[in-house]
């Protein structure tokens, strides 16, 4: 966790931006008693916003909109990482019948897709 | 990082600033390790593709090269962490879409997997199918076997129970969803709509009915054919019944498994014959003349 001043210098972004994207809800810091504090993972999303914002060219909508799904697909991806330790964890003959099972569940998905 | 930044970009040495920017957001869409997630490389060739434009973006640094002043390292955009990447690992931020693990409870592909509030285990009974049916009075009164046909142009036998009522489920074992895993197939729920019958009127266990009775046998009383949801019975009529007197037919009300019978109450509704009958006219305008002394019956009966 880290204060505000130190954010803003480490993210190289100036104190009314980091407002703005406060306020619209782009970053989310920990608030106590009014005081913000930021954690790694803030700076990486501000890196992020500011990449889009400056590299890609993308606006205010999009910005938000590749944040929505950034997140979901990180969530999404997350999900996936523990069903795999799960099924890592499986005796062979059950994650045999899983990877079998997959190829079924791809064949029948092709298959309705014509 | 010495590699010439126009091939990194992919340009030509006259690049224009505007074709300059366009090929690098192609390239930097495609190897943003944010928006690429599992690909090794994207990390470092994102990298060489961002400190190469930024070289080239800059007039000045532009030229610089161009002239052979400078090389194309240390020009390195200092980064922070990728944010997917921590996204990804940690859970207690603010930005985590809650289709995690959480509680299975979602409409997501988790909860597709092993069910409603299911846990690990791979073998669960399949889902349990609803409908509902409309049957007739006297069907779910007597039970039977009926065949419904499903929306999906299945057909399920079912057995009526005899004194199946509305609002009743029947349940049939294994008639439902196919099973998960090794699991059981699921149930059909099918819940039961009894239409009303005309004649006949289910007040609890009782069946209510009214029976026209002609005068004679009011009078005199006799054997009549009464109509019960099990099919005619004969009941006796006492002599001198009256309009409204209510007679019982034990056990003829709806079946209860394990438990009484109802019963059957015939109201009598005396009936006078459909077409005129002079003799019976006759007779009772020569007795009309007593007829205070009807009056005063019925005064005694209250």
């Amino acid at each position: 966790m880290m204060e505000m001043r130190e954010f803003l210098v480490r993210a190289r972004v100036e104190t009314d931006v980091l407002r703005s994207w406060v306020a619209t809800g782009w970053i989310i810091p920990e608030d106590t008693e009014g005081r913000w504090t930021f954690r790694d993972i803030d700076l990486g999303r501000a890196q992020l916003i500011q990449d889009l914002e400056r590299d890609f060219g993308v606006n205010e909508e999009g910005i938000v909109l590749i944040l929505d799904l950034v997140d979901r697909m990180s969530s999404m991806r997350r999900a996936l990482g523990h069903l795999a330790v799960a099924i890592q964890l499986q005796p062979e003959v059950t994650r045999k019948r899983i990877a079998d099972g997959v190829r079924e569940g791809q064949r029948k998905f092709e298959d309705a897709a014509g | 990082m010495s590699e010439d930044p126009y091939k990194v970009l992919g340009v030509t040495r006259d690049v224009s600033e505007a074709d300059l920017r366009k090929a690098y957001r192609k390239l930097a869409k495609k190897l943003h390790p944010d928006l690429n997630p599992g690909k090794k490389k994207a990390e470092d060739g994102f990298k060489a593709v961002a400190t190469a434009y930024d070289l080239l973006n800059d007039p000045i640094k532009r030229a610089q090269y161009d002239r052979g002043e400078i090389d194309a390292s240390g020009g390195e955009r200092p980064r922070q962490p990728y944010y997917r990447e921590q996204a990804e690992r940690d859970t207690g931020h603010p930005y985590a879409d809650d289709l995690g693990f959480g509680g299975f409870g979602g409409d997501d592909i988790f909860a597709q997997m092993f069910g409603r509030g299911g846990g690990p285990n791979p073998d669960r009974p399949g889902a349990d199918a609803r409908y509902r049916v409309e049957l007739d009075f006297l069907e779910a009164f007597n039970g039977g076997k009926r065949t419904l046909t499903l929306p999906d142009s299945r057909a399920l036998d079912v057995t009526i129970p005899p004194g199946t009522r509305t609002g009743q489920t029947l349940r049939l074992r294994g008639k439902g969803g196919p099973g998960i895993g090794k699991g059981p197939p699921g149930d059909a729920l099918i819940e039961v709509d009894v239409r009303p019958h005309p004649d006949f009127r289910l007040k609890g266990n009782d069946i209510h009915i009214d029976l026209p009775l002609s005068l004679r046998d009011a009078v005199l009383g006799g054997r009549v054919i009464v109509p019960t949801p099990s099919g005619p019975v004969a009941m006796t009529v006492p002599k001198w019944s009256n309009a409204g007197a209510v007679l019982r037919l034990k056990g003829k009300g709806l079946v209860r498994t394990g438990g009484v019978s109802g019963d059957e109450y015939v109201t009598l509704r005396l009936t006078l014959p459909a077409e005129p009958d002079a003799e019976l006219q006759d007779f009772v305008s020569r007795w009309g003349k007593t007829e205070h002394h009807e009056t005063q019956q019925g005064v005694d009966a209250r």
